[in-house]
């Protein structure tokens, strides 16, 4: 089953589950909730959620966790920056909404294999709803011999239903700490 | 480079005033007389929320001294037939007045200039509001802000080609009310350059930066002037985000990070900073509910909501503090509002988000960034009207004579 892997759907509900009690847990702390796993070869290896309140820094995503406690395992591991990077290329990662700008860029400068999401993110999105940082041909002609941006594959609207009613939980709450967080849900920008 | 500049990088790339994106919209001839009742009625089933700028009804001189009005019926749906998606209710309304729809074309965005605006008017017309915030500099610098920007741009360079061999993108981050360095970080690809700056940098550059205005500092050690023209500085990260992976495994350093570019550490180091300075929250909350409300309320342009942003955090600065920690340091903002990031490269996609979700209010570099850069280069972050923050973009010439005399001052 494990060599399954992605291919199999309830292999990506039961993950996206896991990012939900992720997202949960940040709902708990009062963080926007947000929440994902990594796996790799059908093993969640990390997961991460949102911590921009408690760290009062707001590139704190989900994502970014997740990264951060990653390269942590690998670098007891003392692994190089080629095995590390040959690691990144079989991950998967699950999350509760669509990676942000900032969370595309860095999954692509990682180098993630797939990238599945739940609800879109209509303002910061950066898998389709402002930029499409996963498709790499989407990415302009790269000047001066630079190597091109990598891409992956990208899958949305997995238990959208779930990530959204988190959010609503939390704007019914009251975010007590940021002005102006994600809102997915809210209206386009109006100019 | 002769002398020192400052370009400020506007919010949209500029694209001739006659080739504005347009939306298609439904519309149709009205009898004047109707008007009132209709545009009212309208505004209620039909409100046009992505297009404020444009006025509802359009009114012509026709031969004759008559005057012919149109109203925007809505928008036009881009899929299969426009007229077929006209929400229920408005069809209703439009049998009721007989109306005769139309597809017509108006332009997507608010004019950003006059120039754009008298186009958009030769479509239907729309309101322009001449730009009423003032981000400190877009309009330009005075001489004294200028010496603060240079001297401060000056410092992100040096810091930036002061690492053992390789030149890295370095960033400082200052808070110009008070004129203090909030933070300073380099590159740390590699976790050697991270004793380094981390943890000496931003205090020896704190106690550096006095209050009379004048930025002084200690030069960093270098030994050669990079040509800042020619080289391909490898070593930036936000020039080759992705080449980390090609990175020779340094026997000294057993733990290195992808995505530790300059302005991602530097935010970390200010938030550890905030924390630092002010443990508790409850006090400054307090202050962001009053922040949120007034921002909320002014809803609509980006330009109105910034104003109000930065009347707040002026309010704020000049507030008493609460003795934690030095004299010198400001009540605590909200992350970095009001805060200005010096980098010496155009920072890539990933940075440019952090960013904006730090709230930096203005970003100067020095080299722009043709591989990713995310803030004219290749993107134009600054651009995206979606996101919920906007900073102002600029970049400084550094004259070479000025480049010259750090290497001589290194090489001492």
């Amino acid at each position: 089953m494990a060599s399954l892997g992605e291919e199999n759907p309830n292999d990506t509900l039961i993950f996206m589950d896991l990012a939900i009690e992720q997202a949960k847990l940040a709902l708990d702390s009062l963080e926007v909730p947000v929440g994902c796993v990594i796996v790799e070869d059908g093993k969640v290896i990390a997961s991460g959620r949102n911590r921009t309140n408690e760290t009062r820094n707001a590139t704190r995503h989900a994502e970014m966790e997740a990264i951060d406690s990653l390269l942590q395992q690998w670098r007891e591991k003392r692994l190089s920056a080629s095995e590390v990077a040959e690691f990144f290329s079989k991950c998967n990662l699950y999350v509760t909404c669509e990676p942000c700008i900032m969370c595309a860029a860095a999954l692509s400068i990682v180098g993630i294999k797939e990238v599945f999401y739940g609800c879109a993110n209509d303002k910061f999105g950066g898998c389709g709803s402002i930029l499409s940082l996963h498709s790499s041909s989407s990415e302009p002609l790269m000047s001066g011999g630079a190597p091109p941006g990598k891409g992956f594959k990208c899958t949305g609207g997995i238990m959208a239903s779930e990530a959204v009613s988190l959010f609503r939980n939390f704007y019914e709450q009251g975010n007590p700490n940021a002005p102006k967080p994600h809102r997915p849900l809210a209206h386009q920008a109006t100019q | 480079m002769e002398s020192w500049q400052i370009v400020h990088i506007p919010d949209i790339p500029s694209i001739p005033p006659d080739q504005q994106p347009t939306v298609d919209v439904i519309a149709s001839f009205i009898d004047p007389k109707v008007a009132n009742t209709l545009v009212r009625r309208l505004n209620q089933i039909a409100q046009l929320e992505s297009l404020r700028h444009v006025k509802r009804v359009q009114k012509k001189f026709v031969e004759g001294g008559r005057t012919q009005l149109s109203v925007i019926i809505c928008l036009a749906s881009e899929n299969g037939n426009p007229l077929d998606s006209i929400p229920h209710d408005v069809q209703e309304l439009m049998n009721s007045y007989q109306l005769s729809p139309f597809i017509t074309k108006v332009c997507k965005y608010a004019a950003l200039s006059k120039e754009e605006w008298e186009e958009q008017c030769k479509l239907w017309p729309t309101s322009y509001h001449p730009p009423t915030y003032n981000i400190d500099g877009i309009t330009g610098f005075s001489e004294e802000d200028s010496e603060l920007v240079f001297g401060f741009m000056k410092y992100a360079i040096q810091l930036a080609k002061s690492g053992a061999n390789t030149v890295v993108n370095a960033a400082v981050i200052v808070d110009p009310s008070v004129k203090q360095v909030i933070a300073t970080a380099c590159d740390q690809l590699n976790k050697t350059t991270l004793e380094t700056y981390f943890f000496k940098k931003p205090e020896a550059s704190i106690s550096h930066s006095e209050s009379d205005g004048v930025l002084s500092y200690e030069t960093p050690h270098s030994n050669s002037l990079p040509n800042y023209s020619k080289q391909l500085y490898t070593g930036v990260c936000c020039l080759y985000p992705w080449r980390w992976a090609e990175q020779q495994s340094d026997t000294n350093s057993c733990s290195w990070h992808p995505l530790r570019h300059a302005a991602i550490v530097a935010i970390e180091s200010s938030a550890a900073r905030d924390i630092h300075l002010f443990p508790s929250l409850g006090k400054i909350q307090d202050k962001y509910g009053e922040m949120d409300h007034t921002q909320s309320s002014s809803a609509g342009s980006p330009a109105k909501r910034q104003k109000t942003h930065s009347t707040n955090v002026n309010d704020e600065v000049h507030l008493d503090t609460d003795d934690e920690g030095s004299s010198s340091l400001s009540v605590r903002p909200y992350l970095c509002t009001g805060f200005d990031i010096y980098l010496a490269w155009e920072p890539c996609i990933m940075c440019a988000m952090a960013l904006v979700h730090q709230r930096i209010r203005r970003i100067f570099f020095a080299f722009p960034n043709p591989n990713a850069g995310a803030l004219g280069s290749v993107h134009r972050l600054q651009g995206e009207r979606s996101l919920n923050h906007h900073y102002a973009v600029f970049r400084v010439l550094v004259p070479e004579e000025v480049l010259s005399k750090a290497a001589a001052a290194e090489n001492n």
